[in-house]
């Protein structure tokens, strides 16, 4: 081999790292100017077009894993067919960071591919900034009375409601029942008992992740801390609330109330420890009260609250789930519109969750018979949505969750003080808020 | 690669055939010159373009011409710095280990024995699984406190306080040992390939002459595999700089595991910062192709010269 050969092999192997850099972007930025994350001017639907709604449209979502959306368009093309309505599924990844991509990429082409769109709740808020999003305020604010309030919250931004809530989720406390005499109506009695409980210690999602901005919040809005300010334009994450919050939950790990492996955790390592009976709480979603109970080593001897209460202050929790929109590209936002007025319906909210598990959005859904027979722990599962709160409202959501696990992971492992972590993440968010 | 070994013979029969040849030889080279443009310099160049404006798929339509501003900001932060010291300390330590590992599987393989094919398909193995899955391997070996590891410490009471991917410097070793276990057989299968080609008798001679095992290993083995051994570290010195897989499924870059590659994913994936992104790309790749330079500097004119002994 020459040398001058191995200079070819060593350039065609660093081009590789490169490519990197050139996946992900497309095209340059058109010449607009800067907006302010104002919605002014965005488009309405008025909901009395669902009336005289004609004509296809197609609906975009990440991978249907239940199969609850294909049979709810299954379902609606059968009885609308004779209207002259039709929906196509256009299934994207099943990624989550794909899907808002995707999607990112086809409202910047301004393409009416997509008439309407899942959306995850913590973009609803990114997309309406952008005005990419019809404004569905009159169409909501009739229904207003049969959603869970908390989930409302997760499409207003800037006063306007931007999208449908079809499905949601969030945090429970799992308890041995054989560990937890009293179940804990605070967090500090939750740690005090999980302190000297046998098995010992609560498990949650602590690694630097996503799941760790949400389980952070969860404590810290119940401490009464907030991430930004009303409008968006502040951050006010240096408080006494979030430091107290930090604080608790670093004591946690250091006094082993929380053991120190939680810094590692995401959902499915807490599950597996709290399964195996090695602890005696565990933070985690609705989905593994199902997969628990096939448990030996726990089954029957643990059951769900919604989070408790900070002591001294008040209960919270994070709302996860998806919100249906529509584009502003598409032609057709009344039958549009009358395919996301079915698919959040009463009768079809009810059928996701007795045959998909599907937590529902409406008060009712909760209420009924059937639902609490298929879903044992439908009254915990109504009140925990409905303390929960929607993540920090803003464009630049990403970043402002970045800030938040690294350095509250870096706090929890002992490498930085709870102090230098708040102040750390502080600097970051208003950095972020910045940039845009 | 095949440009750059087309190019250099370019020249021997140009200077005795004359001019039509060379022209020849350029028309003939061009459809892989542009294919190589397309894939390779093409990428490289748009995503130098990218760095050096302001640039954010959050913000659609902002996109201002800056030349140093990403740069500045890159450089400028902490994390940049604390990845670099991180993905050096990696590739300096697993890449060693590798060499030597390898170095001891390769000899083992290379003596004959029964058996001897079935160990070499054997040993391959590790490097034929996708990294992906050996990060999620070890993730459950690792895992505090039902994973395979903690669970043996724990059972004979040593390092029972130990969190292996949570803590530092824990977290950045079981990253080196996931790797050196993926790629050690890598190395072992150049540097077998290395030693198949010393010939027999200088092994004999040196018996005849009274050389120890130990001085046939350092003075015939290592002098003639030198060649080999500089490829493979080449190879494998220029991959572990660029490390993403590992660290992005094992710790996500907690614990003092991010690496260049993972803070460059960082902001053009997740954050949709392209242009700090990208010039997070660039400085990668400028210091991947200074060290590389640096190897084909003092030890590439060495196996030139070997070579052509």
């Amino acid at each position: 081999m020459k040398g001058r050969s191995l200079i070819g092999a060593t350039l065609a192997l660093l081009a590789c790292s490169l490519l990197l850099a050139a996946c992900g972007s497309s095209g340059g930025g058109s010449s607009s100017s800067k907006s302010a994350g104002q919605t002014k001017g965005a488009k309405a639907v008025d909901p009395a077009s669902i009336k005289n709604a004609k004509g296809n449209i197609t609906y975009c979502a990440g991978k249907d894993t239940s199969g609850d959306l294909i049979e709810g368009i299954k379902n609606y093309n059968k009885k609308y067919a004779g209207q002259g309505l039709k929906v196509t599924l256009k299934e994207f990844p099943e990624a989550a960071d794909e899907q808002r991509t995707q999607f990112i990429q086809r409202q910047r082409a301004k393409s009416g591919e997509c008439d309407g769109f899942e959306s995850d709740v913590i973009w609803t808020a990114e997309f309406a900034s952008q005005k990419w999003l019809v404004d569905m305020s009159k169409y909501i604010d009739a229904r207003k009375s049969e959603f869970v309030p908390s989930t409302l919250q997760s499409v207003t931004f800037d006063g306007k409601r931007w999208g449908s809530p079809r499905a949601t989720d969030a945090g429970f406390l799992y308890y041995r029942t054989d560990a937890i005499k009293t179940p804990p109506t605070t967090w500090q009695q939750a740690y005090s008992e999980a302190k000297s409980s046998n098995p010992r210690g609560i498990a949650y999602q602590g690694g630097a992740y996503e799941g760790l901005t949400v389980h952070f919040l969860e404590l810290a809005f119940a401490a009464g801390g907030k991430v930004i300010s009303p409008d968006g334009k502040k951050s006010v994450f240096n408080s006494p609330q979030n430091l107290s919050a930090l604080k608790f939950m670093v004591g946690g790990i250091k006094s082993g109330a929380a053991p120190k492996a939680n810094t590692t955790y995401m959902e499915e390592p807490a599950r597996r420890v709290f399964e195996a009976g090695k602890v005696a709480m565990m933070r985690n979603w609705p989905y593994a009260y199902a997969l628990d109970q096939q448990a030996k080593a726990i089954k029957g001897k643990f059951k769900v609250e919604p989070l408790p209460a900070w002591q001294g202050g008040g209960k919270a929790g994070i709302l996860g789930g998806h919100n249906m929109v529509i584009s502003t590209y598409s032609k057709n936002p009344g039958a549009t519109l009358k395919f996301i007025d079915y698919m959040t319906s009463a009768p079809v909210m009810k059928r996701n969750a007795v045959k998909y598990s599907k937590s529902p959005t409406l008060n009712a859904t909760y209420d009924d018979a059937a639902v609490k027979k298929a879903i044992p722990f439908a009254p915990q599962l109504k009140q925990a949505v409905a303390q929960a709160q929607s993540r920090p409202v803003s464009p630049v959501y990403s970043l402002i969750s970045e800030a938040i696990y690294k350095n509250v992971n870096a706090a929890l492992s002992g490498s930085v003080t709870p102090e230098a972590a708040i102040k750390k993440a502080d600097g970051q968010i208003t950095k972020a808020i910045a940039t845009f | 690669m095949e440009a750059a070994s087309a190019t250099g013979s370019v020249r021997a029969p140009a200077r005795s055939k004359g001019i039509g040849e060379k022209k020849l030889a350029k028309l003939m080279l061009a459809p892989s010159m542009i294919l190589i443009a397309l894939v390779a310099a093409y990428p490289i160049l748009y995503a130098v373009w990218l760095s050096m404006h302001d640039y954010s798929l959050v913000h659609p339509g902002l996109s201002r011409f800056d030349v140093f501003g990403n740069y500045k900001d890159a450089l400028s932060s902490g994390e940049f710095w604390a990845a670099v010291r991180t993905t050096f300390i990696f590739t300096a330590v697993s890449v060693t280990l590798e060499l030597v590992i390898g170095l001891a599987m390769a000899m083992a393989m290379h003596a004959a024995f029964r058996g001897q094919g079935v160990l070499r398909t054997v040993v391959l193995v590790p490097w034929a699984v996708l990294t992906v899955v050996t990060a999620f391997m070890w993730q459950g070996i690792f895992q505090s406190p039902l994973g395979l590891v903690p669970s043996v410490l724990d059972s004979i009471h040593v390092g029972q306080n130990i969190v292996w991917l949570g803590q530092k410097p824990y977290a950045l070793i079981v990253l080196i040992v996931a790797d050196t276990w993926k790629t050690a057989p890598f190395m072992a299968l150049l540097l077998l390939a290395g030693l198949q080609v010393i010939p027999k008798d200088l092994y004999e001679a040196g018996k005849v002459d009274g050389a120890s095992a130990w001085q046939r290993f350092v003075k015939i083995t290592l002098p003639l595999l030198r060649p080999a051994i500089l490829v493979a570290l080449i190879f494998r010195t220029l991959d572990a700089l660029r490390i993403f897989d590992l660290p992005f499924v094992l710790t996500k870059g907690a614990q003092g595991t991010t690496t260049l590659s993972l803070i460059a994913q960082q902001q053009l994936q997740n954050n949709g910062l392209i242009g700090l992104g990208s010039a997070l790309s660039v400085l990668t790749f400028l210091i991947v192709m200074t060290v590389s330079l640096l190897y084909i500097r003092f030890v590439g004119g060495n196996i030139k010269a070997m070579t052509e002994d």
